[in-house]
This record gives structure tokens, C-alpha cells and sequence, in this order.
């Protein structure tokens, strides 16, 4: 049912040494008889036994048959008795420091992805890497978490990832590997490295800038290329440097996205999120207005106050009009315009423009400069330096044929998967073709490392050391958690070492002896400091103030599409990114924000268009783009601009493992360029094909019922308990049953519908810490997915356009319970503390409490969902949950292991548990801290202050259920005169 | 023959006598060949019943993942089929006990017959539970059994009581049905050729000698064990019925449910009464032992309680406009209007509709035309089931979690492999049990025309 590999797809391993004496070698032999061959011997040779084993060919007798019974029977005694280790065995006298079995370890280490870092806090049980959490310390984490953070914890373990080095067909070792590296060298000294390829992703990596400027010394003619397929785009041409915007978003009262994603997307995500939602924690107090012109639905567009759909020609019209509406205050007609336009100069310096990170660089010049005329630069924008690379780079076409052109050669690709990136009208795949020696350094012998003459596992990151910077230029180091998996893994700064380095040294050693050299003072001190904090203390980047050294009206123009063409979007997608994670089956399953499709990528269209092509959802259309196409499902997605097709990159992987393989379409194709992020699309034709498509949310619409509470900020301001009086009154009470007496605890939770931003990573932090296995498509689109924490995603309005709204649903804990009475067993019990508990081993399955839970958060093992069958995902395994078997229901505990760990603490200190000493894993993951747990009998607890206040209501409240899991009303703020 | 036959006449022909009923209904066990129709009819039936050994099996195997069940829709076919067999079950106890203590004598000659569909229609049914559970081999869980970690099922659970009601009603109906059968038994012993035949026969009449204080004690058991059974025609079904009055779920959760679902399981108990006894009469040539009469007796019965079904469906749709509860408003417009309203009006349409015909005298007296109706009747009985699980189920609350439920063809072959096990049994009792209770006939011949209550129905 999972769609992960069984542990066959290793490669066949190495043979013992001894077996291979073949006709090339020595020959050995031990006796005579064996030397010559005799007929004799050979028998002997092949049997062990051979003059008895000849006695037992004949037929069974009675008297045999039982002999053998008999004799059987008394071995089969014998072997009853325990058989212990003939050596001497020593156990644990003095336990190793720090480990206390049971106990977790955090360890800080940093995520990288795109090149930028985001601080993590790794929980090890007895040395096995379980669970990812932000790391406070971190300032691109600030303690919170994305999807990607959360889920590469199960990358680790994926059962696909590749084992052992490989030369051509065959295994190799690290030493042969070693020799060849070595063998390169000699010849690129006597080249200087012009035939030296060397592709990489993007990197920020100080250690691997200072190793790359040496190995630029050693071999000045050497090529690098850096690329990301989901590289942003910046204004360099126009600011005349590689200057990254930074935002400050808690001075921002007017925020406009020009179709960024920035609460989900991009190394600042979670800064921006938190910040963002600072801001709208508190409706009496200051509250920010989200203006977004998108393309296609975002999550940053759900939470937008004024959100208007534009194709993405329109989207740079759009962002003229208005900085020519600021510029020379021409308002024009458009009262979208005027409008916004009106508000910003309202709130000069306290309001910002963002620019999408894959827009034209046009739009982020003109940003630049509407910031810049609003007097936002420098308040709520700043500007730095981005990184500068520290050798040489050659842009990805030049370096293409360079290797075209080049002969004999070695290229050395790292962190990069060009064959699948790059459409085939780059020629990459006979560039490659001709290179007289690729190695291929990554995670999976994916689809370029199978083309590769040489393919080296790459050490994981949390198998690594390693540093890398934060969005924000602030360094931090990576520090292994766990030995590597595989033996032959190794990091990008190992190999590198091989060519820099003589003798190759370790991971650690090059990157301790980096800082070494880069660190202020005492040395051990503060490198055991870096590596505590997960943050190399003392280093922040410096501001620029930037000018343009090109006036914005003078850049270039961009070639529009005709405003009748279809144009097409890319986007990295929201569960596998650039196609880098398309084998976590964690975010394969992970319902994509606005769509709630698992297990697909779909060529998203609004209901007009498809209306005028004449499809509809699951219809298969033909994209032509670029000279290439491809067939994509279409979904019609309401909230999405007319006249373009949006697709997600990263599908269609070919060679990646179980999970990621014929998964979707590769929409990458139909790029003209890596930076090509809009462009026009040839043609879209449906081709008669039906494709059935898994998502966990069927309809839309909240059917009038008043289960997200949603007021203006002019309303709340005039009657803030405008929540609680829309609920419908519950009826009287009356209880058979006495009401239970919650002596010391009362666990509660509160869900802040006003800050929750809709980005999934408490989902995935919750499969992660509970064990939530993984069902597969064709189970999720029989309604079987098992996530106990889900995302509720409800449109209001028109079709077309409508408001989107997200809510978090998980277990509601009742205090009359309707599950509770239901089950015939007694597997689903209350607590002295107000948990609805499950008691696993008592569930016979009757799934009585799943139909009788109005909120449906019960999950059932239709079938048996834990994969045993894969040695390395057990170790991911949280040893506080236990591994649900088939047959059984389960669902959101509110972490109880958690809650026990608390209690376990707070007992040895003979105190009370103290409020915030309980963090669940949702809690923990959220970036926006729209979730709150704590104990509602002490009224000074965070949660009690929360669902004290007016906006506090309960989901169906009026069923009597006395949910403890409470909302706060949604609060939007849309401006008067809309 | 039976067209012709008048609602008026006698029960019984009057040229039957003590022997010629003897003699033809322990014929049929003791003396008739195994026939090609019975053969073929065994081997359908035996092939059915080995697709559900198999569907079984591979239900174990994998688990209930295998149907189409879901969250939502987490009960399907199983709760559908066990409602609808344990419906079954009840005309049968209706027919034996509640007619009996009326003195409705016509029930002589079909109560055997319906009394064995009863117990047949209870062992599916029972099955359905077990295999229901995610975890079958812990049904033991449900029961309340001693042990050592004094754990008790949960009593507040309306399952709970299922199990004591479903239980209770098999038991009472096998000894129930085994009293009834025991003279006839020992007429078995006496007249059976064979003595293998003679001993096992023996060995089940108890050592039964028709000696007059034997039927003194008999009749007295008998009455008190009609008396045990006619309660548990009314509270087992009401109790099933409580599985979904109980639930909080919107489309389940009236008090019209215990009432209702009598009626229905009456209904469906009727027409398979009717199912069962139209072709077995017209096969085995008891037509003047089941006359005419007796299938127009049983359809009116059939039509009185498709009237209350009909009544239950008008007071349940009333009641849900009226209560002014908009979950319940919504599920009920959904069920005529929504993604399932096609079995919604079906339903109706068969098991109350359709049976109308039945207020048409020459339908009445057509065997074939009541056959028919029956099978709409039990399949819109059976659809009616399928609506008020699923469709109740599938857009409760919150909508972000509606969905549709599909059976897979796991579902359907346990719902038909369950007819394999059914007729199987069936087709079994008429081959070596007296399919009409002939003590009870021979009282019924003795009997002058004036003295034979007129049968009213």
C-alpha cells in the first residue's frame, strides 16, 4: 500500500573477497587433490558430507520416519534452553554522559534548502534522529517550522536513498573512488583545470566558499555553475548589485504582495509568518491590511484583506499602474488602483511592497522604487548584501557548452539534478554524454547520477557537518546527529577535500579548521557555543543602502504575451518543492494548502477558463510550451486568475525511488529557462484522457453553518463577542451521567483562526511525533488518509473569486464526548484531566466512535498502514507512541506523551506543571503560534487568558460537546471604501 | 388453481387426513430422491456460498479496507446487511409466536418454513458484526466474560446491547424452533427407511413417544416459549435500531427509529416468507397444504406493515422539517435531492409503492405477481438500510469531511455470498426436516369446518 521500496532495490552487495578468486588471479587451493581436480575431490568440493549424503537417498521407511520423529523431537528440546554468547559480555555500569535511556537528546544543527539555512533543534532517542522543531536561537527558524524542516527527518530514512558508491554498472569502494579523484587531479593539474566541471546548487556555505577559492588556486581554469530551479529573481540589474530584500513586517501596517508567497515560500517564511502574524494576534491593538495580486490561489492570497486575481502579464501592468499612480499621483480609473494606492500614501513608511520572489525584475524594481517614494526603505525594508560567490561563476547556458565543447573532461555535479531540471532543448543529456568522467555527489542515484560514471551517496544533513547562512547572512553550523546510514556517504565538502586537501581530510576537521580561522578569540569555547546555540555567535550581516544605478523607466521592457494568450505559471510546489522532496511520502500525502490534492501535481485553471477550453477536474489537457508539452490533469481552482494555467515543478520523476516515481507530470519541460517563471503557452488541448485525483477535501462550501467565525475589524471593534453571539444556542443540558471532576489538570487548546496562515506544518510535525503512517494514493482517494491534525479549507463567495479561509481541525477533547459512550469495549476513555484517550490494545474497530464524532478527526487502520517491511523507518519511530496496527482507530492525544513527559519532570521537582511547560507538536511547528495549549483550572494560563477573550467559540458548540479545543474568531480587515 | 382459490375457503382441502399429510411431508425427507432441481439449486447456492468463504477470507487477511468504507461512511455493507438479515429474521418469530398465542391457525402450515428462515437469517446476520470489526478476532471484547483485568464491555454502548439482543433472539429461536420440531422428529424416527436415518433421528426426538403427558408438557412448553419469543419480536430490532438512534448523527438521531425499524424488519420478513414458500409449494406440490389463502394472509400482512414503513418515512421527514435543526433538514433534503437521491425514491418506491399492488385482489391471488413484489419489497427494504447508513453518514456535520462512499466488489460478495450461505441452509432443511409442522397440521384436519377460526388478516 505505501509506495515506498522494499529494501531489494539495494544493490547486489559486494562478494566476500574469498569467492572472488576467478580465472583473472592467483589461483589458490588447498590441497593437492583440490589443485588437480579430481573426480574424487570434487564432490568434496560441493558437498560437505558427500559419502553420508548418498545413504539418504533412499526411500522413507516406516522405522526411518519415525526415528527421525524421534530424534527430532529430542533435538527439538534441546534447543529450548537459551544459548548465551560464549565471550564475556560487560553491561552498562556507568552510563554514557548525557544519555539517560528514555530521555531525548536536542541536538542543534541547521536545515539548508536553497542555499539558505534554518536552524533546528534534532530530537535524538538513544542516538536515533526523530524529530525535527525549529530552533529558537536560529533567526530564520525563530523556534518555528515549515513542512520541509519537519519532513526531512523521514528523508534520512528513506529506504531509496543510495547505499554505496557505484562505478558505471558496477559497486565500488571509497577507495577506488579515492584513486580516480586522485588520477583527475594529476590531469587537471596539467590543464589548470579547464576541463574541470564543477555544478552545484546554490550554497551559502562559508566552509565550502573558502574551499572553493582554494580549489579555484589550484585549478584557475576551472568552471562552476550554481542553480537553483527555483532560484528568486532580483532586481541586480537595476540595484547594480545582488542585494536581497529584507522585510520587517512588524512595522508594516499595509503590506502588498505582488504575487509572493511570502508566508510559505523562500528563506524568510517564517520570519515573515510570525511577524505577520504578530500583527493580527490582537484586533484591539494594531492590526496590518494584506493586499495580494496573484495568479494562482496562495496561502498568502487566503489570508490576504483584498486579494485580486491577475494573469501573470497582469500582475506587471498591474504594479506599473500603480507606481505610476504613486510616482506622479495619476490615479487613473482603475479604483483597485486608486484604492491601494490611496492607502499606501496613507501610511508612508509604514507600509511595504513585496515583490514575488519568481516575478520579473521589473516588478522588483519597480517595488524598489515604490518602497523606496513611500519612504518604506529602511523602515519596514532594508537591503544586503547577498553573498557574493567566492570564485568565478558561469551562467548555466555558458557552462552547457563549455562542456559541449569540451573533450576530455571531469564534471562533477552536487546537489543538482540538471537532466531533470532542464527540458531537453538544453542538450544536457549529450553534453553529458560526451564528458569523459561525470561524478555524481546526491542523496538518490536520481536521473542525472544514473548518466554519471561515478555516483557517491551523499551524507544526509543530519548525518553531516557542515555551516550555511540564514536568509538574513547569519551563520550556523551543521553537526551530525547520527553516523551516516551508509558507510560510502559522504558530504559535498569531503569531496571537495579529496581535491584540495592532501590528505583528504574528514567533515569535521574541514570544518573546524574553518572556523578555526574565522572565529573571534577562544576558539573551543566558541565553537562549542556555535554548535550548542546551533548559531555561530557574533556575525550578522550589514544593511545596504542601495541605489539604482539604472533608472527603473530605463530597464529593459518585457516582451508581454498578448493580453488574449494563455500564459503559464511555474511555481516550486508546496509539498515537493523543486522535486528534491518527491520522494518523502510524508509530503507526497500532505494536502496541498488550497487544493487539498495529495499525491499529484494538476495544471490548475480558474472555472472560466476551463470553462473555455471545455475541461473540467481530472480532465487530462496537453500543454505545449517551449517547444515542448506535456499532459496534465487539469483542477479547476476557484480564486484563480483567468486566462493562464498554473503547474508545480518537481513531478514526474523517473528515477528517484518508490514513492517519487511516475508521480505527476515534469511541468519543468515547458521552461524556456531555469528563470522562466511565466511565460506563454503554445497550447492547451484536452486529450479525451481522465485522471482520478486524490484530494481529502470534497466540498467547499460551509453550507451556511457557523463553523469559522468570520467578522470585520470595523464589526469586532463596535461588538467584539460578535462570535459567540452568532452561535447557535445549544440546547439545555441535561446529563444522565454525573459531570467529571477535573481535579488538578484541565488540558485545553486554542486555535487562532486570525493567525493561523493555512501552512501545513503542524500536519506534518504531527506525523512525524505520532507515527502517523502514510496510505498511499489510491487509499486518500478512498477517503482513508490518516493525518490527525487536518486543515479544513472553506471558499466563500463567488465560485470565482471567492474569500478563503483555513481551520485547523484536530480532536476537540470533549467534555461530553459523543465517541465515548459509543464504543462497546471501553477503548476510547475520558481522563481525570479531560483527554479523550485511546486505548489501542482495546479497540476491537467497530468504528461506532468515528461515525458518532461530529468533527471527524477519528482515523481508522483500514488496512494495515505501519510499514514494517522497511528496516530504516523504524528508527524514525517515536518510542513514546505506539505503532498502530490494522483494525484500529486512533487520533490527536494532544501529544499525552508529551503531557507525561511534563509530569514526569514536574514530579521529581515536586512541583506543579507549569504553564507553557507543554508544548504539543502542532504547537511547536507553528510559525504563526496560532495554537495554544495549556491547563483551563489555572485561570493565568495562556489558554485561559485566550478563551477568555470575546472572539473565543467553540466548533458546534450547540451539540453540547463542550469541545476543549476552542477557536478565536477571524478578524479581516478590509479597507472602508472597497 | 390458486387464482381460482377464494380468500373464504377453508383453510385446509378437506380430503386431507392425519396419513396423507404424514405421509407427504415426511416423504419429501425420507422417501423423495435427490432431484436435478434440488441439485442445481444446492449447487448455486453452495457456490455462493463459496465466494463468501473466500471474500471472507481475504477480508481477514487484509482487513476492512478491502469494501469501500471510509471517514466518513465508516460502517457500509456490513451494517447494512446485518440490519436487513436480522429484519428478516423477525416475521418468521411473528408468524410462529405472536400468531400463535392469536390462534391465527393458518400459521400452521408455513410457520415450520418461516421459523427456518428465521434461524437462517439470524446466522447471517450474526456473521455481519464479527466481520464488521477492524480487528475480528477480538469479538470476544464485546462479550462479558470473567477475567483477570476485570475489564467489562462498556455498557453504555448501544453494541453492547446489540450483542445481548442479537444473542438472546438466536438462542430463544433455536430451542424455540427445536421444541416445535420435536413430535415431528420422532414421526421422522418411526417412518424413516434407513436405520441410520432412524438413529439420528432418534437421538434428536428426545426419546419423544406421543404419550399423553408428553403432550400435555409440550403444549405448556410451547405456549411459554411463544410467550419468551414474541417480546424479542419487538425489542430486538428496536435495539438494533438504537445503533443509530443513539449516535448523534444527523439523519439517525429520532426516536422514531425503535418503531420504524420493527416495522421494516417485519416487512422484509414477510417477503421473504413469501419469497422462499411461492416456489418451495409450487416445487414440492404442497399447494393444498399452502393454500392460496395463506399467501394472501401473508400479503396482506406484507402490505399492513409496508403501510407503517410508509407512515414512519411520512412522521420522519415531518418530523425533521419541524424540528428546525438544520443538520437534520439538511441530510433529509439530501436524501431526496442530493448525490443519493436516486436510492432515496427507489426505496420508497419499492418497499412501499410497489406493495400497494397488493390492494388488488387478482395480484393477491397471483403466486407469481406476490413473488415478485416481495423481491422489490426486500431489495427496497434493503436500499432503505443502505440510505439511512450512508447516506446519514456521508454529509453529517462538517463539510469539509463529505464524501461519497462506493461499495467495492468485496462489498457486493459478501452481500451476495451471505444469500449463498442463506439458501444453503435452506436448501438443506427442506432435505432433512418435515417442512411443515405435521404434529400441528393433524390437530388442524381434525378440526370441523365450523370450529377452524376463520383467518383474518
Amino acid at each position: 500500500m505505501l509506495r515506498l521500496s522494499p529494501l531489494s532495490s539495494m544493490k547486489s552487495l559486494p562478494l566476500p573477497p574469498q569467492v572472488q578468486i576467478d580465472a583473472g588471479g592467483p589461483r589458490f587451493w588447498k590441497s593437492l587433490e583440490e589443485w588437480s581436480q579430481s573426480p574424487d575431490f570434487l564432490p568434496y568440493l560441493h558437498r560437505e558430507f558427500p559419502e553420508y549424503a548418498s545413504a539418504w537417498d533412499n526411500g522413507m521407511s516406516r522405522r526411518r520416519f519415525l526415528k527421525l520423529m524421534a530424534a527430532s523431537f529430542a533435538l527439538a528440546g534441546l534447543t529450548s534452553c537459551s544459548r548465551q554468547p560464549q565471550e564475556k559480555i560487560v553491561p552498562y555500569v556507568r552510563r554514557p554522559e548525557e544519555i539517560i535511556p528514555g530521555k531525548p537528546l536536542y541536538y542543534a544543527t541547521t536545515f539548508s534548502h536553497r542555499g539558505y539555512g534554518k536552524g533546528v533543534l534534532v530530537r535524538t532517542e538513544m542516538g536515533r534522529p526523530t524529530k525535527i522543531e525549529g530552533n529558537p536561537d536560529h533567526p530564520a527558524s525563530l523556534g518555528a517550522t515549515d513542512v520541509f524542516m519537519q519532513a526531512s527527518i523521514l528523508g534520512l530514512y528513506d529506504p531509496d536513498r543510495s547505499q554505496t558508491i557505484r562505478q558505471g554498472n558496477d559497486i565500488s569502494t571509497r577507495d577506488a573512488f579515492t584513486q580516480f579523484v586522485g588520477a583527475r587531479i594529476e590531469a587537471h593539474e596539467q590543464d589548470q583545470g579547464a576541463g574541470l566541471f564543477l555544478l552545484t546548487g546554490k550554497t551559502t556555505s562559508p566552509t565550502l566558499a573558502d574551499q572553493l577559492q582554494r580549489l579555484h588556486e589550484r585549478f584557475p581554469k576551472l568552471s562552476w555553475c550554481s542553480y537553483e530551479p527555483a532560484a528568486p529573481v532580483r532586481a541586480q540589474s537595476i540595484l547594480g548589485h545582488d542585494a536581497e530584500p529584507v522585510y520587517d513586517l512588524s512595522k508594516a501596517d499595509i503590506i502588498v504582495s505582488l504575487d509572493a508567497d511570502f508566508l510559505l515560500d523562500g528563506p524568510a517564511n517564517l520570519v515573515l509568518t510570525k511577524a505577520f502574524s504578530k500583527k493580527r494576534r490582537d484586533p484591539a491593538a494594531d492590526f496590518n491590511r494584506l493586499y495580494v495580486i496573484e495568479s494562482a490561489p496562495s496561502i498568502t492570497g487566503a489570508k490576504a484583506d483584498v486579494r485580486w486575481r491577475r494573469k501573470p502579464s497582469e500582475v506587471i501592468t498591474f504594479t506599473q499602474q500603480l507606481a505610476a499612480a504613486i510616482a506622479q499621483g495619476v490615479a487613473g480609473d482603475s479604483p483597485e488602483i486608486r484604492q491601494l494606492a490611496n492607502d499606501l500614501q496613507q501610511h508612508r513608511g509604514r507600509g511595504v511592497i513585496i515583490a514575488g520572489d519568481y516575478q520579473p525584475e521589473v516588478v522588483h524594481a519597480l517595488a524598489f522604487q515604490l518602497n523606496q517614494t513611500l519612504g518604506n526603505i529602511g523602515s519596514t525594508v532594508t537591503y544586503q548584501e547577498a553573498q557574493q560567490t567566492p570564485i568565478p561563476t558561469t551562467s548555466l547556458p555558458d557552462f552547457v557548452t563549455a562542456l559541449k565543447r569540451r573533450a576530455a573532461s571531469t564534471l562533477l555535479i552536487a546537489g543538482a539534478n540538471p537532466i531533470y531540471d532542464l527540458s531537453p532543448a538544453w542538450g544536457f543529456s549529450n553534453a553529458m554524454a560526451r564528458v569523459t568522467h561525470s561524478i555524481h555527489l546526491g542523496l538518490y542515484d536520481d536521473e542525472t547520477g544514473s548518466r554519471c560514471h561515478w555516483h557517491v551517496p551523499g551524507s544526509h544533513y543530519l548525518e553531516a557537518w557542515g555551516d550555511i547562512l540564514a536568509i538574513d547572512g547569519t551563520p550556523s553550523l551543521l553537526q551530525p546527529v547520527i553516523e551516516p546510514l551508509y558507510p560510502d556517504a559522504v558530504s559535498l565538502v569531503e569531496v571537495i577535500s579529496l581535491l584540495v586537501d592532501l590528505p583528504p581530510k574528514k567533515g569535521y576537521e574541514i570544518v573546524r579548521e574553518f572556523w578555526q580561522r574565522s572565529l573571534a578569540a577562544d576558539v573551543p569555547a566558541a565553537w562549542e557555543l556555535s554548535l550548542n546555540k546551533g548559531v555561530v555567535a557574533g556575525l550578522s550581516p550589514q544593511a545596504l543602502s542601495p541605489t539604482p544605478v539604472v533608472s527603473v523607466r530605463d530597464a529593459p521592457p518585457e516582451d508581454l504575451p498578448n493580453s488574449s494568450d494563455l500564459e503559464i505559471l511555474f511555481r516550486p510546489d508546496t509539498a515537493v518543492d523543486d522535486g528534491r522532496f518527491a520522494n518523502n511520502a510524508w509530503l507526497q500525502e500532505l494536502p496541498r494548502p488550497l487544493t487539498k490534492l495529495t499525491w499529484d501535481n494538476v495544471a490548475m485553471i480558474s472555472l472560466a477558463t476551463a470553462k473555455s477550453m471545455g475541461v473540467t477536474t481530472g480532465d487530462v489537457v496537453r500543454l505545449e510550451a517551449a517547444g515542448q508539452s506535456v499532459d496534465a490533469p487539469v483542477w479547476i481552482q476557484p480564486g484563480h486568475a483567468d486566462g493562464c494555467v498554473s503547474v508545480t515543478l518537481g513531478y514526474g520523476r523517473s528515477q528517484l525511488g518508490e514513492v517519487a516515481n511516475g508521480v505527476g507530470f515534469n511541468a519543468g519541460l515547458l521552461r524556456s529557462s531555469v528563470a522562466a517563471w511565466s511565460q506563454a503557452l503554445t497550447r492547451a488541448q484536452a486529450t479525451g484522457a481522465r485522471l482520478e485525483l486524490a484530494s481529502t477535501q470534497h466540498h467547499f462550501s460551509m453550507e451556511g453553518r457557523d463553523l469559522i467565525q468570520i467578522e470585520t475589524l470595523a464589526d469586532y471593534k463596535t461588538d467584539p463577542s460578535q462570535a459567540q453571539e452568532n452561535q447557535p444556542n445549544p440546547p439545555p443540558e441535561e446529563n444522565l451521567y454525573p459531570p467529571f471532576a477535573y481535579k488538578d489538570y484541565a488540558w485545553a487548546m486554542s486555535i487562532d483562526l486570525n493567525t493561523c496562515v493555512g501552512c501545513n506544518a503542524c500536519v506534518v510535525a504531527c506525523q512525524s511525533e505520532n507515527n502517523i503512517p502514510v496510505v498511499g494514493k489510491d487509499q486518500v482517494f478512498k477517503g482513508r488518509e490518516m493525518h490527525w491534525i487536518r486543515i479544513d479549507r472553506y471558499f466563500e463567495g463567488e465560485p470565482e473569486d471567492p474569500a478563503m479561509h483555513f481551520q485547523p481541525v484536530t480532536c476537540m477533547q470533549c467534555e461530553d464526548a459523543p465517541c465515548e459512550v459509543v464504543c462497546p469495549v471501553g477503548a476510547t476513555v475520558h481522563t481525570s484531566e479531560g483527554l479523550n484517550d485511546m486505548v489501542y490494545n482495546r479497540c476491537v474497530g467497530t468504528r461506532y466512535c468515528s461515525n458518532n464524532c461530529p468533527y471527524k478527526v477519528r482515523r481508522f487502520n483500514f488496512l494495515e498502514y505501519s510499514d514494517a517491511t522497511h528496516p530504516t523507518l523504524a528508527l524514525q519511530k517515536n518510542p513514546d507512541v505506539t505503532v498502530r496496527s490494522r483494525g484500529v482507530m486512533e487520533k490527536c492525544t494532544y501529544c499525552v506523551q508529551r503531557i507525561e513527559s511534563a509530569r514526569i519532570d514536574a514530579q521529581k521537582e515536586m512541583r506543579p506543571i507549569r504553564d507553557g511547560e507543554i508544548v504539543t507538536a502542532c504547537q511547536a511547528a507553528c510559525p504563526a503560534d496560532a495554537i495554544v495549549f495549556g491547563n483551563i483550572n489555572d485561570p493565568a494560563s495562556r489558554v485561559s487568558r485566550l478563551k477568555a477573550l470575546p472572539r473565543n467559540y467553540g466548533l458546534l458548540a450547540d451539540l453540547n460537546t463542550h469541545p476543549r479545543t476552542t477557536y478565536l474568531a477571524k478578524v479581516t480587515n478590509p479597507p472602508t471604501a472597497i | 388453481m390458486d387464482s381460482t382459490a377464494s380468500e373464504t375457503a377453508p383453510i385446509l382441502p378437506p380430503d386431507l387426513t392425519d396419513d396423507s399429510i404424514t405421509e407427504r411431508i415426511t416423504g419429501i425427507v425420507v422417501k423423495r430422491k435427490m432431484g436435478y432441481g434440488w441439485i442445481g439449486g444446492f449447487a448455486i447456492a453452495f457456490a455462493l456460498l463459496m465466494m463468501f468463504n473466500y471474500a471472507i477470507a481475504v477480508l481477514f487477511t487484509y482487513g476492512v479496507g478491502i469494501w469501500g468504507i471510509q471517514v466518513p461512511v465508516a460502517w457500509g455493507f456490513a451494517i447494512v446487511n446485518f440490519v436487513w438479515w436480522v429484519g428478516i429474521g423477525h416475521a418468521g418469530t411473528f408468524i410462529s409466536a405472536v400468531l400463535y398465542l392469536c390462534h391465527q391457525e393458518w400459521r400452521t402450515s408455513i410457520n415450520r418454513f418461516t421459523e427456518s428462515m428465521t434461524l437462517f437469517a439470524v446466522a447471517c446476520a450474526g456473521l455481519f458484526p464479527i466481520l464488521h470489526l477492524g480487528r475480528p478476532w477480538l469479538f470476544f471484547y464485546l462479550m462479558p466474560y470473567p477475567n483477570t483485568m476485570e475489564l467489562w464491555p462498556q455498557f453504555r454502548s448501544p453494541l453492547v446491547w446489540d450483542v445481548f439482543a442479537v444473542t438472546t433472539y438466536a438462542i430463544v429461536s433455536v430451542i424455540f424452533y427445536f421444541v416445535g420440531l420435536l413430535p415431528d422428529l420422532a414421526t421422522l424416527r418411526d417412518r424413516s427407511p434407513h436405520r441410520w436415518q432412524r438413529i439420528i433421528y432418534g437421538i434428536l426426538a428426545l426419546g419423544w413417544r406421543g404419550a399423553g403427558r408428553q403432550w400435555s408438557r409440550y403444549k405448556m412448553a410451547y405456549l411459554i416459549m411463544a410467550g419468551l419469543a414474541t417480546p424479542l419480536v419487538v425489542s430486538v430490532h428496536s435495539i438494533v435500531s438504537l445503533d443509530f438512534a443513539v449516535g448523534i448523527v444527523p439523519g439517525w438521531h429520532t426516536t422514531i427509529m425503535p418503531f420504524y425499524f420493527v416495522a421494516a424488519a417485519l416487512e422484509s420478513g414477510f417477503a421473504m416468507g413469501l419469497i422462499l414458500i411461492i416456489p418451495v409449494r409450487h416445487f414440492y406440490g404442497l399447494k393444498d397444504i399452502i393454500t392460496g389463502r395463506h399467501l394472501a394472509n401473508m400479503a396482506k400482512l406484507l402490505l399492513a406493515t409496508s403501510l407503517v414503513v410508509g407512515h414512519g418515512y411520512f412522521t420522519d421527514t415531518f418530523m425533521s422539517w419541524y424540528s428546525a435543526d438544520p443538520y437534520d433538514k439538511f441530510i433529509t433534503a439530501d436524501k431526496f435531492t442530493g448525490s443519493y437521491a436516486f436510492g432515496g425514491w427507489m426505496l420508497m418506491i419499492l418497499d412501499v409503492g410497489v406493495v400497494q399492488l397488493i390492494w388488488i385482489r387478482a395480484v393477491r391471488q397471483s403466486p407469481i405477481a406476490l413473488f415478485f413484489i416481495a423481491i422489490l419489497a426486500n431489495v427496497g427494504l434493503w436500499l432503505d438500510h443502505f440510505i439511512l447508513v450512508v447516506q446519514s453518514l456521508h454529509s453529517d456535520y462538517l463539510p469539509s469531511e463529505w464524501r461519497m462512499f462506493y461499495g467495492t466488489k468485496w462489498d457486493w460478495m459478501t452481500l451476495f455470498g451471505s444469500f449463498g450461505l442463506f439458501l444453503t441452509l435452506f436448501f438443506v432443511f427442506i432435505r432433512i426436516f418435515p417442512m411443515v409442522a405435521m404434529s400441528e397440521m393433524r390437530g388442524l384436519v381434525h378440526k370441523k369446518p365450523g370450529e377452524t377460526k376463520e383467518a383474518g388478516a
